[in-house]
């Protein structure tokens, strides 16, 4: 049985929703008012003098997918890596560290917080975003698929940060040099064919560009890349940090003296 | 929990931080119901021990085991049967006290109504009741190590486990601390106890064990490690104290 606890890892997933939930307007609100200036901006005044026709869309259509897949990443790794951080610089980790819960469990518990919190998000910004644009959505399940998947590879990553982090300067250093670069490269606001040919091949390295692609297609029905490929790159992303998060529990780095 | 009449077992322990080796090979039994004194200078090891006995800490070699579960391949069964008062206030600064043990018991399986009990029960019982809604850091001092020894005892644990429980309080808090740990122990609780009070130990211990530079140097019932001597007097000649 993976769920030995279930009144535990209820306990520790409640507790999660709850702390961000008690400072909605740090982790709620903001999201909202970036994604309307991002559509403000980009979408309604730059977006008018770039043409999309060829693939049937508007720029403002194009960017939502992309804002969306950006507001669950940046939620997700916010949510989990404070949390787990947090925990081990007040030291009341052990609380959690004493307790019957697994090491699976732990992961678990946290990691369901943060899905929540990117739920809320993701969902917030889809609404904000169809007041601009309306427009339905081309296949909901491929949405749902990246809804969870995004937010799951992100919370592991804010965990793997939060367990490596010694101090709160090491823990913004992944979201400020890896993750936002590769989150902007990935296609957040540009068409792969509007950049050069030499830059793109690098794309395909860039795991974001598969996250994007793959939100992009769920909401408007159209990819630079293979769907196929997006959604296996987004699965095995997610259980390969899930699994090195979940080892490192067990192993106690940094945890465990 | 398994049939086991030893409460925590110990054998052969080595810790190493570094190369510095913190235990050395130790190895000593706790029986069931009994009140354990474990005494030594600072960093003799004693948080070190209570820490791989808990699983905060790794150990190298040696096993541990609680009631015969052993603390790194069975802690799901071990974890349940241990509350440790930890040494510093390690409380999340943003929840308020009923709800912080409310979650803590929750880990450890309790369910939501049985849980909001247990901690007014205990709030209660160390008369923190009228701070139920308040955060940690607006408690005293007293104030903290009584929330400690509550969450220590959230899930109703065979074994408690303290870790310099009164190194802090005024002699009221102490001796009402006293007082309720052997009402604990009378009701068949296993009592851990790591002390510089030599008094406290001399007052509430059956069994004492004194480890220096990791190494058990002395452990046996209380009247034969102390036979004539007071207990401040055996610890000085055991740790090379002046």
């Amino acid at each position: 049985m993976l769920i030995n606890n279930p009144t535990g890892l209820i306990a520790l997933s409640k507790r999660e929703i709850t702390r961000f939930l008690s400072v909605a307007t740090q982790t709620l609100i903001p999201p909202l008012i970036s994604t309307t200036l991002f559509l403000s901006i980009f979408g309604l005044t730059l977006g008018k003098r770039i043409d999309l026709s060829e693939a049937g869309i508007t720029y403002l259509a194009f960017i939502i997918p992309g804002l969306m897949t950006m507001q669950a990443i940046t939620s997700s790794y916010e949510n989990a890596s404070s949390s787990l951080f947090i925990s081990r610089w007040h030291n009341h980790v052990q609380e959690v560290l004493l307790s019957p819960l697994s090491y699976f469990e732990m992961v678990l518990g946290i990691l369901i917080g943060s899905l929540t919190r990117s739920a809320i998000v993701i969902t917030s910004v889809l609404i904000v975003s169809l007041f601009f644009n309306p427009m339905p959505i081309s296949h909901p399940f491929v949405v749902l698929y990246f809804a969870i998947f995004i937010p799951i590879i992100f919370s592991c990553c804010g965990m793997l940060a939060a367990l490596w982090a010694e101090d709160f300067n090491m823990l913004t250093m992944w979201n400020t040099y890896i993750i936002m670069p590769c989150t902007f490269l990935g296609g957040v606001f540009h068409p792969m064919n509007l950049i050069p040919e030499k830059i793109r091949f690098f794309t395909q390295f860039n795991p974001m560009y598969y996250l994007v692609s793959g939100m992009r297609y769920g909401v408007i029905g159209v990819s630079d890349a293979s769907i196929v490929r997006c959604m296996t790159v987004a699965g095995i992303l997610a259980v390969s940090v899930f699994c090195l998060v979940v080892y490192l529990f067990k192993i106690g780095y940094k945890l465990r003296t | 929990m398994r049939n086991s009449e030893v409460a925590i077992s110990i054998q052969n322990l080595s810790k190493y931080y570094g190369k510095f080796q913190a235990l050395k090979e130790i190895s000593f039994d706790i029986m069931r119901g009994s009140f354990f004194g474990f005494l030594g200078p600072n960093g003799a090891g004693k948080t070190t021990t209570i820490n791989t006995v808990t699983g905060l800490s790794n150990y190298q070699e040696g096993k541990v085991r609680i009631f015969g579960y052993d603390v790194t391949s069975e802690y799901v069964r071990s974890r349940p049967l241990v509350g440790l008062c930890a040494q510093e206030f390690n409380f999340d600064p943003f929840l308020p006290l009923h709800r912080m043990l409310t979650y803590q018991a929750g880990y450890f399986g309790l369910p939501q109504k049985l849980a909001e009990k247990r901690a007014d029960e205990l709030l209660d019982r160390f008369q923190l009741t009228e701070k139920r809604n308040m955060k940690y850091r607006t408690l005293s001092g007293g104030m903290k190590k009584r929330l400690l020894l509550c969450r220590a005892l959230i899930h109703d644990p065979e074994i408690l486990i303290l870790d310099e429980p009164t190194a802090g309080c005024d002699l009221e808090l102490r001796y009402h601390i006293w007082d309720y740990l052997r009402q604990l122990n009378k009701e068949g609780k296993t009592i851990f106890l790591t002390t510089h009070y030599m008094e406290e130990a001399e007052r509430l211990c059956e069994r004492i064990g004194i480890i220096h530079e990791g190494h058990i140097v002395k452990i046996g019932d209380k009247k034969d490690v102390l036979k004539d001597q007071t207990l401040e007097d055996v610890f000085l000649e055991l740790t090379n104290g002046k």
